[in-house]
């Protein structure tokens, strides 16, 4: 019972270290940044839930595993709200996106009632 | 059990040198998003060390500081963000918002391939868009 307790461990501290290699090496050799965006937060989600329930099985049930568990759930909130954020300054500031496809670009110019007028008016030189 | 404590040593360290690669390539990274991303995967990784580091010394107090510092993390990033953006969009003009993406992928630097598109482009005079204009010139 010791010893699978101990390869599960293991085999999910490996799991989770090789996450954050390809994570890093996504960040390093990808040549966009919302590509790079991707890459960086699959090693926020998969690679730290690897490790922290790692370290959570090894821990056993006490307070310090619940407090694990409470970065986990946090961190699993707070990263999309981060990939989104920084995609948002990305579209917002790069004036060089390259060959993006953009969703529904050209049906909210024209008659969409929340935004496109005053926008139509401020923005259009 | 030892074993496992020499994996968790092993960890750290790799964890380490990762930190450093991600140090160095949101240096050499061109433009701020990109530092952006990088220290976002910094406090990620820093976060699994402390996580890491408190089972290793068998510490429970750092699992607090674990969780203290995903917080800032999180708050440093959508810091840096808002106030990179604000202070780019204030020197260009632009009300800060969804029409500032959309003013900035109207007036990307033009390439010289056309524009992708895998539909049929509807009517032309119900779009105003130069882009869409631009797309029903180059076919006709």
């Amino acid at each position: 019972m010791n010893l699978i307790k101990l390869i599960i461990c293991i085999f999910l501290l490996l799991a989770g270290l090789f996450t954050y290699l390809s994570a890093t090496l996504g960040v390093g050799r990808f040549n966009k940044a919302m590509s790079r965006i991707h890459a960086s937060a699959m090693g926020d989600t998969l690679g730290l839930f690897c490790i922290l329930l790692s370290l959570i099985i090894w821990k056993g049930p006490g307070l310090a595993s619940l407090k694990m568990a409470v970065v986990l759930i946090f961190f699993w909130f707070a990263s999309p709200v981060c990939s989104h954020i920084i995609a948002q300054t990305e579209a917002s500031t790069n004036e060089d996106l390259g060959d993006l496809e953009v969703l529904g670009l050209d049906d909210e110019t024209d008659s969409d009632g929340e935004f496109a007028p005053d926008d139509e008016k401020r923005y259009d030189s | 059990m030892d074993t496992y404590r020499t994996f968790l040593l092993g960890s750290m360290v790799f964890i380490a040198i990762l930190i450093i690669i991600a140090v160095i390539r949101s240096a050499i990274g061109p433009t701020m998003t990109d530092r952006i991303i990088c220290v976002n995967m910094i406090g990620t990784m820093t976060i699994v060390e402390i996580a890491m580091l408190s089972i290793y010394k068998d510490e429970d107090y750092l699992v607090d500081v674990c969780l203290i510092y995903a917080m800032i993390s999180f708050l440093s990033v959508v810091i840096l963000t808002k106030i990179y953006t604000g202070v780019y969009l204030e020197k260009k003009g632009i009300k800060s918002g969804p029409g500032a993406i959309r003013h900035n992928l109207r007036h990307q630097v033009s390439t010289d391939k056309p524009p992708v598109s895998h539909d049929e482009p509807r009517s032309a005079d119900a779009t105003p868009g130069e882009a869409k204009a631009a797309e029903t010139g180059t076919k006709d």
